[in-house]
């Protein structure tokens, strides 16, 4: 068994620890001190990047757990690339809700990234629980944080969902453990040797596959997401899904199965992010639509696609998210029918804006350019034409609601005669920040790519070839003349108010109703039981009631004649007795 | 919150007609450079995956007829899955 002090020893040397305790210090800071907290989380995030950087590449932390070993901290070059991103994120989002002064949302914006922290450098799957769990129920807070009846009931639900997960996860460990008799947290596998799906690797899979918002496991995302505040709804876009690509990048990396489940997820999101109103609904969309390349990726064994375009979406969905908070934080609203024109007051969020739609788009010059076409050639490398296919399509439709349906609706399209401030500073210093990024990472993908876990594959490959930038153009280009015309022939169609059924309906109406009446039925039941039960009860206690009672027969004191005579039957039949005898 | 409406504003940059001339003006032009780009045998891929990627205007087609039916056949979408606003909140 460890003993305490290396068990401290290994807490504090880790950096999600660290952050934890950060967070934990911002929440004890009194009201009076309260605008000291986002500089002291700021301290932590730098001192936290220290330890990373410190520590450089290796395991960490290593105890036995009730004779088992385990590694609570393991950076490897894939921990490493997502564990950078985190801290990136974390530092702009704090910045960003600056003048956030609720306790448990503050609190939660930064032991959520902390737990998404450790998660990915999570050397052992017990280890990968606890902060796969302490994820889920820190980032609740973060839904719950409106305080309205509607995000309580969404939170509820996001929270049974993360804790599903969780649930198959431990399942999913247990299984491995007795089949590996080890807890470390590596390749998975989805098969057996003999090609047959075995159940670990397949309740594993769930469980991640529920954090990923595989298809039909999605909803949660679009459900919880947007009923956040504004700068809880962009923390909470960044680490869960995010968590759980890193995972399914290091247990099941080359899974043919990711394939075709990210080229779906790729697909059916565009449909429904383009009929949605509520833009902040729209990048939830987009946020299942973007983990469907790195899913893809990983299906291909493109572990650097995958990593890469998850730093990159990291940044460019959340200028997005941010450029889009700050068009709601002036107006009150992220409706596509109720914003419009914000251009006129608002041109450096505008502009910003487009910088991370045009990076998210995959425009050359940018950070998407970089990184996503390593998965579109991954497509190609694996001869794979129908897949390379949708993955094209997929990108014409990223452009469609991400590059063009967000800038242009929030600050073009019709004028909704709102003229808002430009966005605070403290919106406008992060959404540089990452504009910055999108640009300077998608010029210079340099040190990105000294971050990509395998380097031997990235030194061999160049984005800025004259085909691959022609090819891009024209994919883009001719799409958003598409658009022009679809704008001009009066074909585009008009953002309706309204609310467009997914797959949650099948919970929240029908499911609901199912366990409403289970309920009802088992209350019936158990009344009519109850009922039967007491009847028969209550008729065999009074019948004892009649005869013990007071005034029962039994009760009744008997005369000395009546017991004189008794003595002598006894005695009559005890002298028969001996005679016969 | 300092938003109010105004009515007797000049149009706003992107409102005017020469800006928008000027942007569909750029956009053809450019689109149709990209195009042309891809006759030109020094842009061209030298072992492509597939013979679609030979095609020189392959992309610009499957980037034009992707987004068209995106936005033609996806809008009827709304037909299937669309309610009104308040169709949770009466609800639940």
């Amino acid at each position: 068994m460890t003993s305490a002090n290396s068990l401290l020893e290994a807490l504090l040397i880790n950096p999600a620890v660290l952050l934890s305790i950060g967070a934990f210090a911002g929440a004890l800071l009194p009201n009076h001190l309260a605008y000291l907290r986002r500089p002291l989380y700021l301290v932590f995030i730098l001192g936290s990047a220290v330890q990373l950087a410190r520590l450089g590449l290796g395991s960490f932390g290593e105890l036995a757990l009730f004779g088992e070993p385990v590694t609570m901290l393991r950076i490897d070059p894939l921990a490493r690339i997502f564990a950078v991103v985190f801290h990136i994120a974390a530092a702009l989002t704090v910045v960003y809700a600056w003048d956030e002064k609720d306790r448990a949302q503050s609190f939660a914006s930064l032991a959520y990234p902390a737990a998404a922290l450790g998660g990915v450098t999570a050397g052992d799957l017990i280890t990968l629980f606890v902060w796969w769990e302490v994820a889920a129920i820190t980032s609740v807070f973060l839904v719950w944080a409106p305080g309205t009846r509607a995000t309580f009931l969404s939170g509820m639900r996001y929270l049974v969902i993360q804790v599903l997960s969780g649930t198959l996860l431990l399942g999913g460990i247990v299984l491995v453990y007795r089949e590996t008799g080890s807890l470390a947290f590596g390749e998975v596998g989805l098969r057996d040797e003999t090609g047959a799906i075995k159940a670990s690797g397949l309740i594993l899979f769930l469980a991640i596959g529920i954090k990923a918002a595989f298809p039909l496991l999605h909803n949660w995302v679009q459900d919880a997401y947007p009923r956040s505040t504004i700068a809880g709804s962009i923390v909470l876009s960044i680490f869960t899904t995010k968590l759980a690509v890193a995972s399914l990048a290091r247990a099941f990396p080359g899974e043919e199965a990711l394939i075709y489940i990210g080229a779906v997820m790729t697909i059916f999101p565009i449909f429904f992010a383009l009929i949605e109103n509520d833009l902040r609904k729209v990048l939830c969309y987009s946020i299942n639509n973007q983990v469907g390349f790195m899913v893809c990726a990983i299906g291909f064994g493109q572990i650097n696609g995958a990593a890469g375009y998850a730093f990159g979406n990291i940044i460019f969905e959340g200028l997005l998210f941010m450029a889009l908070g700050a068009a709601m934080y002036r107006t009150g609203t992220s409706k596509a029918t109720e914003l419009g024109g914000l251009y006129r007051t608002m041109p450096i969020t505008m502009g910003l804006c487009i910088v991370g739609a045009m990076s998210i788009s995959a425009f050359p010059g940018t950070l998407g350019f970089v990184t996503k076409g390593l998965i579109i050639d991954a497509a190609g490398e694996a001869h794979m034409m129908w897949i390379w296919l949708v993955l094209l399509f997929a990108s014409a439709g990223v452009l469609e609601h991400a590059g063009i349906k967000i800038p242009f609706f929030t600050f073009f399209a019709h004028d909704s005669g709102k003229r808002p401030s430009e966005a605070p500073m403290h919106m406008l210093i992060p959404m540089g920040i990452s504009a910055f990024l999108c640009l300077f990472l998608g010029l210079f993908p340099g040190p990105l790519y000294s971050l990509m876990p395998d380097q031997e594959m990235i030194k061999e490959y160049h984005p800025y070839t004259a085909y691959h930038i022609v090819e891009q153009l024209q994919l883009l280009l001719w799409a958003v003349l598409a658009f022009a015309v679809l704008k001009l022939m009066k074909w585009y169609p008009a953002e309706v108010p309204s609310t467009n059924l997914d797959t949650d309906w099948f919970y929240r109406i029908p499911g609901r109703d199912l366990v409403m009446w289970a309920a009802a039925a088992t209350g019936a039941i158990w009344n009519v039981l109850w009922r039967l039960f007491t009847g028969r009860f209550m008729q065999a206690m009074n019948r004892i009631y009649t005869v013990h009672g007071p005034e029962g027969q039994l009760a009744r004191a008997w005369p000395t004649g009546f017991m004189a005579l008794a003595t002598a039957a006894v005695l009559g039949l005890v002298l028969i007795l001996s005679f016969v005898a | 919150m300092n938003d109010h409406h105004t009515t007797d504003e000049k149009p706003g940059w992107a409102d005017t007609p020469q800006f928008r001339k000027w942007f569909l003006r750029i956009l053809i032009g450019a689109s149709v450079l990209s195009a042309l780009a891809g006759f030109v045998p020094a842009f061209k891929k030298d072992h492509p995956h597939f013979a679609l990627e030979a095609f020189p205007i392959f992309f610009a087609i499957w980037g034009f007829g992707a987004f068209m039916f995106i936005v033609l056949v996806g809008q009827h979408l709304r037909k299937l899955v669309g309610r009104e606003e308040g169709y949770y909140d009466e609800r639940e």
